[in-house]
């Protein structure tokens, strides 16, 4: 060891001393100051050196001493900001110097497949986020800040709860899969893979039971501290995520943790107070008001004995009735505003050869709908050890814990809060004996839930030869995530009812690789080859028991242990192990022309021992226009870089599992007193099961112009996403019940543009960075399994009522998921002006299937003035589901963001925004507002509805809904059903995520206080949102464009923070 | 450098093999496909399901019944108010199914005044027996037969077995060759049977052998199907003993006297709708009728020991659904789907308040033109009161002589007498080897089997056209069919041995016939539930009787 660092140490003083020797040039000492251009903050361990050589780093001030000849180049490099080149005038002893960070930075050093590379020899398309960016602004999970930040990156944060995840997405869909049905059917989550410091990490975990999932639901990426991250890129085509596998068919975000890199140790606490606020909820009648609207309603539109039913409604008839003389603000009880803080310190010190770092972190974000909120500890610690410039070691460690209360929801969706915030407001308020038992489980529900996870990371590299390099990494991720509910008694129908649910999920990565690489005059090689294993493993376990001794013990067993219904492992138990090889090849010449080839080939237990591995090749090309002489002779003084980048490539992504291909066996009692087995009919098994792949093309360039002050990348893409998943029903002749086939391909194809500007010059006292994306994506279905004949509809499932289902529905040709809705063309003036069919003489009639079959011929089913107007597409005088018409497209066409960041001397405000432009959302929380109107006995709340455009009456020709307070009728009609087009809108937003305004406290005062550095801000974020939508939220509705009542809001909030340097 | 990179290769491609093993689970909360099928016992226990899965098909409704004298109209339920508070109603369909709606009216009364309703027989009433739900006059349909309209149950145990004979094709490790082989032909058999019954029920079905069959496919002819499977099972018969020696297995698995007694019923059955090779059909039936009893495996056994039969297990069995008592049966057995039930009262029947009638009884014409000779010890073994058409006196005991019920341990015991459900015996056999034999014109070798079979039950032999106790009968074809009604009365075969012979067509046979018209439109089939049509087959087509409607 001590001879590996002896010989080369030896080797270059003697080339030092050499070059001294023949270079008889005067050595002068250069001296400056190096800071960050936009905040003007000292960067800490920047490098300075000269052309192809480094010579020192900046200190803790960001100051520097450098011996060099007279009037030679220094090149001054930091990770993630644009290198400069300056040189020096003869004699010129005093250098400062402002790096500016540039996510657009076009040089540099970026991660592939594991190894470090030179970014202009890179063929594929990826964007960097560095981590200022995703600072300032306390989130439960740091994806949320991503939000309009990387064009082709469509993030919706379509959920306020607290340390959930909204839906993320790389270049459009890339699965129609929908389970669940009605408000919970939800689109099957496609998220990238997260490679934090060279660990994949599955995001998805929560999601795996939809919305409806046991389980805390809180992310393995919540878990993640932001104020850690240096830097984020998000890989995008096949060629950058093709090392990654199958796992980075969907897209790839890296994520490098915070490294220690000042050699004095620096201690950096971050604090953040903030109000989350409640967004405007639902405007209702309250008391009095509410009793005379449905008493009204019932004198005006009752049928048959509802004026007696009225008398006998305490509710409405007695008002003198002191239970029910309330005005009882149902909402505010649940929803208000809440108080938070975090804190997070921070430690780092070291040097090249020898660096660590701590991380602390206390998250604290308690939810606007009472008893919900998340916390999260955590402390990440990482050192990194180069013994010799041969060797190093890099070791961390990931430690937290979350605690999550969820209340009687599941986390995302808070229905029973949802049903109870809309009661009437005659009822009397909360406490123990009055209040409904929702309001009791919503308000008493005890939760004790959470993740809490521990990830070791060690990796290790050896320079064997000369270019050569030997690494591994090993990895062990331990989570477990519990959740134990008791629900008291009082609130659960006077028994106690206790939750346990435990799970655990274990992750063992291994990688083993060896790259090289190998200049040969102008040309240069490079080769990597690795393999890696995954083990991972997941059980759940549920537990459910009722009847505790009572509602202060919550255990152990109640007096009766049979109510007890037990419980088990669950059905998401995962044993599985990968196993994969992928090789990389490289070439380039001069850096002008690269090529860039990878093949891999994964393995997996899934994938059944006929078919076990899966094979990805992918190719790059990349012209580097600028370093051609000819090019960049004719335009110097403008063109700063360009290059034009071409690739193409496959990722395959296993779907399925190994009884969709053997078939499941279960046992199934007994015969002639034997045991049985028999093949479980429910899927039959598919030994011909493919993988679904991801085949991606992409075209696209960088250009920087005017010393950088205008960066452009253009990415033009074709994703076709073949192989899908997809059950078909079965004909019963054939014994089982349905069977997964491959029969689906959609595609996307799109543009992608950002635009980086930096308007003034360099020496401007003021600076103005502006950040531009935006993404245009279309998404085509082009395949459907030949029996559907190019059309089928999700949710095959005949049981639930037809009418009132909102269908996605699948026609090749058309965007993946369309909505298959009604037609509205308004509202029957008059009765007069419903059609009538002449062979039977019957006004037009409404048939909800289950109920009159289509056959009854009960007169109350026709159609009369005031009724919306649905078309009768096929003519035959009866509205069914026959007459559903495609329509709409859930999925955006247009996403991006827009970023505004102005500086002047120590105060910084930076105004970021993102929009999402074409798509529709079917506003059902309207469609639920209204049925509100239409249920005068009900126990529910009357919202206002002075500002729709309700019929009016008799003539009235412009109305927008239906006389929604003719209840009577309406039970017949369903006027209200949220599957038709008078409830799909334009789901189009444009949104202020966030405004910053911060100021570094000047040096000289806070050296006085014994400080190093503070820096104050303030921030708002969700801000405002402007769109033509009329629903509360257009952000809010799930990935399939339906604004679910029940979903949780999305607070808008106010920060004030610190940040000290000690 | 190169020795480098070649050692690394080496290692790399070396470590595929490892990978292999590496990459292989079993997963602890599920059994996969790729993990059964690995040793006897699995298979085992995949076979037996099958067997189960058969029988639960068979006990959802009276199968028997629906496929016996019910449907022939010999059948008349009782309107006796007796069993309408206990059981909830009279058994109306027992009539519907036949074609008519005559009921014996109340008790006390011997050839009470059967209500010949004015509609007369109307063969269109079956289908409203096999309706679920439906209703006629108010009475609700108690046998749901609607189960016999419904085929899904048949085509799963296709399916797995489909699966069964590929893995066993493939070969199972553990298995010896005379193992492999012996379950291929029980696999074989069971597959058979599910499409022979499903063939007589409905006529054209969906036919295939393939396994993981998923793509849709349209009806095959009967008459193909059937041959297919004789084509599929006549290779494998000799693969499996002649008859099951374990007494835990005896007549309820598959053994070679079962596929042999499969495709005696088989020929049979395409002789009478193949006219063309019907002589080779016959000359089958009869060399495989005369193989099986010169095999000697299997007995007719006395009269007197006429329980042991029904128990199950008996070496008159040659295939069977075996059901006791003693067993804790999983899946619970609709409670009138013994056909025997449907035809005692106390003290057969508990309790006695509610049990003082039979729902059913058969037609006093019919026992008289069955069992015109009352020596024929069947009669007095089989029934009480035969000739007597009194719910309140007349009971059919042919399977109700496995019963302990005691009235002073439990007054209100509802259960059933312990009986197997019989599917083929030995008798059936021989009698269909008579026939063949009868058919092929040799009258002598016919008698051979028919007198097995009389004169185990004590009856005359036979003697000649118009001899002794046959004087009623115009021919020995006629002798046979009626013995045939006579030895397997109950057993879920009388219509279709009516449907194959084409006596459905004359009323002196049955009290529901066809004519040639309605027969050719498929009125002896089974309605097919039109669910089938809602999935996604486009070939599907339904029974062209049961969907254009009555009348012409």
């Amino acid at each position: 060891m001590r001879k590996q660092i002896i010989w080369p140490s030896i080797f270059f003083c003697v080339l030092f001393l050499c070059q001294n020797l023949m270079a008889q040039v005067k050595k002068i000492t250069v001296k400056g100051i190096i800071l960050d251009a936009a905040t003007k903050e000292p960067l800490t361990g920047a490098t300075i050196g000269t052309p192809g050589k480094g010579l020192t780093q900046a200190d803790v001030d960001g100051k520097y001493s450098v011996i060099v000849d007279d009037g030679a180049t220094l090149v001054f490099t930091n990770v993630g900001y644009v290198s400069q080149t300056v040189k020096l005038r003869p004699g010129q002893v005093a250098l400062n110097i402002n790096l500016t960070a540039s996510a657009n930075e076009i040089n540099g050093v970026v991660v592939r497949g594991y190894v470090k590379r030179n970014r202009d020899e890179q063929t594929g398309s990826s964007y960097i986020i560095t981590g200022k960016e995703v600072q300032d602004n306390p989130v439960g999970n740091v994806e949320q800040l991503l939000q309009g930040k990387v064009a082709g990156l469509n993030i919706q944060n379509n959920t306020g709860a607290p340390g959930m995840r909204g839906s993320v997405n790389i270049r459009g869909l890339s699965t129609i899969s929908i389970t669940g049905t009605g408000d919970n059917a939800y689109l099957q989550p496609t998220s990238p893979l997260y490679i934090i410091d060279g660990i994949p990490l599955t995001a998805d975990q929560a999601s795996q039971y939809g919305f409806d999932q046991q389980g805390s639901g809180v992310s393995p990426l919540s878990l993640i501290p932001q104020e850690d991250i240096a830097s984020m890129e998000i890989l995008k085509d096949a060629t950058a995520t093709a090392l990654y596998g199958s796992r980075g068919a969907y897209g790839v975000i890296l994520i490098t943790t915070v490294r220690g890199k000042s050699k004095i140790p620096r201690v950096m606490y971050t604090a953040n107070f903030y109000v989350s606020a409640v967004p405007k909820l639902r405007s209702l009648y309250g008391g009095t008001n509410e009793r005379n609207f449905k008493i009204n309603q019932i004198q005006t539109y009752g049928i048959n004995n509802d004026k007696y039913l009225l008398s006998n409604t305490p509710a409405l008839s007695d008002s003198l009735n002191a239970y029910y003389n309330n005005s009882t603000d149902w909402q505010g009880i649940y929803y208000s505003d809440k108080f938070n803080t975090t804190h997070n310190v921070e430690m780092d010190g070291g040097d090249e050869k020898f660096n660590y770092k701590a991380n602390l972190k206390y998250f604290s974000q308690s939810g606007l709908i009472a008893n919900t909120g998340f916390e999260n500890y955590s402390l990440d610690m990482n050192m990194q050890f180069k013994p010799s410039p041969k060797l190093s070691f890099f070791g961390s460690i990931r430690s937290s814990l979350g605690k999550v209360q969820s209340g009687s929801g599941t986390g995302v969706l808070q229905t029973i809060v949802n049903n109870s915030a809309s009661k009437s407001s005659l009822l009397p308020g909360p406490s123990f004996l009055l209040a409904t038992s929702d309001v009791l489980s919503s308000l008493d529900i005890r939760n004790n839930a959470g993740p809490k996870e521990i990830d070791a990371n060690i990796n290790a590299s050896y320079e064997l030869l000369k270019g050569l390099v030997l690494g591994t990494t090993t990895n062990y991720t331990y989570r477990t995530d519990n959740t134990d509910s008791f629900l008291p008694a009082a609130a659960n129908g006077q028994t106690t009812l206790m939750n346990n649910d435990y799970s655990y999920y274990s992750e063992l990565y291994n990688r083993n690789n060896i790259s090289y690489t190998r200049p040969i005059g102008n040309h240069n090689l490079f080769f990597s080859l690795f393999n890696e294993i995954y083990i991972k493993n997941n059980q759940e376990n549920y537990t459910r028991i009722y009847g505790s001794p009572n509602d202060t013990y919550e255990g152990p067993y109640g007096y009766n242990g049979a109510l007890s219904t037990g419980g088990g492992v669950l059905n998401n138990f995962l044993n599985l192990r990968t196993a994969s090889f992928a090789g990389a090849f490289t070439y380039d010449y001069k850096k002008k022309y690269v090529v860039d080839f990878t093949y891999r080939v994964d393995g997996s237990s899934v994938n059944g021992q006929n078919n076990l591995y899966t094979k990805n090749p992918s190719v790059g090309f990349k012209w580097n226009l600028t370093n051609e002489d000819w090019i960049s002779n004719r335009t110097k003084g403008w063109l700063d870089q360009a290059d034009l980048r071409l690739t193409a490539g496959q990722n395959i992504y296993p779907v399925g599992e190994l009884q969709d291909i053997y078939g499941k066996y279960n046992s199934n009692g007994f015969y002639d007193n034997q045991s049985r087995v028999s093949v479980d009919f429910d899927e039959i098994p598919n030994p011909n099961l493919k993988s679904k792949s991801v085949i991606q093309y992409n075209l696209g360039f960088d250009v920087s112009l005017f010393h950088e002050a205008v960066n452009v990348t253009f990415d033009t893409y074709y994703k076709k996403v073949d192989n899908e998943l997809f059950k078909i029903y079965l004909d019963n002749t054939l014994g089982f019940n349905y069977y997964n086939s491959n029969g689906v391909a959609l595609s996307d194809y799109g543009y992608e543009l950002t635009l980086t500007l930096h308007p003034l010059s360099k020496t401007s006292k003021l600076r103005w960075d502006i950040n531009l994306n935006g993404a245009l994506n279309y998404d085509v279905l082009l395949k459907l399994p030949s029996q559907y004949n190019g059309q089928t509809y999700s949710d095959q499932d005949v049981s639930s009522p037809e009418l009132t289902k909102q269908y996605v529905v699948y026609r090749v040709g058309r965007n993946s998921l369309s909505n298959w809705l009604f037609i509205n063309q308004g509202v029957y003036a008059s009765t007069a002006n419903v059609p009538v069919d002449p062979v039977t003489g019957l006004r037009l009639r409404s048939v909800i299937s289950g109920t009159n079959n289509g056959t009854s011929l009960n007169p109350l089913y026709s159609y009369q003035g005031g009724d919306a107007i649905l078309q009768d597409a096929n003519h035959d005088y009866v509205i069914d589901a026959r007459d559903r018409q495609v329509s709409g497209n859930s999925q955006p066409l247009l996403t991006g963001g827009f970023s505004n960041t102005l500086g002047y001397k120590a105060f910084s405000l930076n105004i970021y925004c993102s929009y999402t432009a074409v798509r529709s959302v079917i506003n059902a929380s309207l469609a639920q507002r209204l049925l509100l109107l239409s249920d005068p006995f009900g126990s529910n709340s009357v919202p206002t509805a002075s500002d729709l455009r309700i019929w009016k009456g008799t003539g009235d020709a412009t109305a927008k809904f239906a006389n929604v307070y003719d209840y009577a009728h309406e039970q017949y009609m369903s006027n209200f059903r949220a599957s038709q087009t008078l409830f799909q809108e334009n789901g189009s937003y444009f949104k202020i995520n966030q405004i910053t305004l911060s100021y570094n406290v000047p040096k000289n005062f806070t050296k006085r206080i014994g400080l190093n550095s503070v820096r104050t801000y303030f921030s708002a974020s969700n801000v405002a949102i402007f769109t033509p939508y009329s629903g509360p939220n257009v952000e809010n509705v799930n990935a399939l464009g339906k604004d679910v009542d029940g979903a949780y809001p999305n607070p808008r909030t106010y920060t004030l923070g610190f940040n000290v340097q000690f | 450098m190169k020795k480098v990179i070649i050692c690394l290769l080496v290692v790399m491609v070396a470590s595929q093999y490892g990978c292999k093993k590496f990459l292989d689970l079993t997963p602890i909360d599920k059994l996969t496909g790729n993990n059964y099928f690995q040793s006897a016992n699995d298979v085992e226990a995949f076979i037996n399901d099958q067997y189960g899965r058969l029988y639960e098909k068979y006990v959802q409704t009276n199968t028997a019944g629906g496929t016996g004298e019910m449907r022939s109209g010999e059948v008349i339920p009782s309107s006796n108010s007796q069993t309408v508070g206990y059981w909830g109603g009279e058994f109306i369909d027992a009539a519907l199914v036949g074609g008519h709606t005559r009921q014996v009216a109340n008790s006390g009364l011997d050839v009470g005044p059967q209500s010949i309703a004015n509609t007369a027989v109307d063969d269109y009433l079956l289908f409203t027996a096999a309706t679920n739900g439906a209703n006629y006059n108010g009475l609700s349909m108690r046998y749901q037969f609607y189960h016999l309209t419904q085929w899904g149950e048949y085509y799963q145990v296709i399916q797995s077995i489909n699966i069964l004979i590929s893995k066993l094709q493939e070969g199972i490790p553990s298995l010896t060759s005379d193992q492999t082989k012996a379950y291929l032909a029980e696999a074989k058999f069971i597959r058979c049977y599910s499409y022979f019954f499903m063939v007589r029920l409905y006529g054209d079905v969906v036919y295939y052998t393939a396994a993981y069959q998923k793509d849709p496919l349209p009806r095959t002819n009967m008459v193909t199907v059937v041959n297919n499977c004789i084509a599929d099972l006549e290779p494998s018969k000799n693969d499996l003993p002649v008859a099951i020696n374990d007494p835990i297995k005896r007549g309820v698995r598959a053994s070679r006297g079962a596929i042999i007694g499969l495709l005696m019923n088989m020929y049979m059955w395409n002789a009478g709708f193949d006219p063309a090779n019907a002589t080779k059909d016959y000359t089958k039936t009869a060399a495989l009728g005369a193989e099986l009893r010169n095999s000697g495996a299997f007995e007719l056994l006395p009269i007197a020991e006429w329980n042991t039969v029904t128990k199950g297990r008996s070496t008159e069995s040659l295939f069977e659904f075996f059901s006791t008592v003693n067993y804790n049966n999983t899946s619970p057995v609709f409670q009138f789907a013994p056909n025997g039930v449907s035809f005692i009262h106390f003290p057969y029947k508990l309790p006695e308040y509610n049990s003082r009638a039979s729902f059913c009884v058969f037609t006093t014409q019919y026992m008289q033109k069955l069992y015109p000779d009352p020596i024929d010890k069947r009669v007095s073994i089989w029934f009480e009161s035969a000739y007597n058409q009194n719910a309140e006196t007349f009971q059919f005991l042919k399977f109700a002589g496995n019963t302990n019920l005691d009235v002073t341990n439990d007054p209100n015991n509802q259960s059933n007498p312990d009986n197997t459900y019989l599917i083929m015996r030995y008798a059936d056999a021989l009698l269909l080897e008579a026939e063949a034999q009868y058919d092929l014109g040799n009258e002598t070798a016919a008698a051979v089997p028919l007198n097995l079979v009389r004169i185990r039950a004590g009856a005359q032999p036979w003697g000649g056209v118009g001899q002794g106790s046959d004087a009623g009968y115009a021919n020995m074809g006629d002798a046979i069919f009626y013995e045939r009604a006579k030895e397997l009365i109950g057993e879920g075969t009388h219509y279709f041995d009516l449907v194959r012979t084409k006596r459905i067509l004359s009323k002196k046979f049955t009290d529901n016939p066809l004519t040639r018209d309605k027969f050719d439109r498929g009125a002896w089939t089974w309605p097919i539930d039109p669910a089938v049509l809602s999935k996604n087959n486009p070939y599907m087509t339904l029974n062209q009787y049961w969907t254009s409607g009555r009348g012409l």
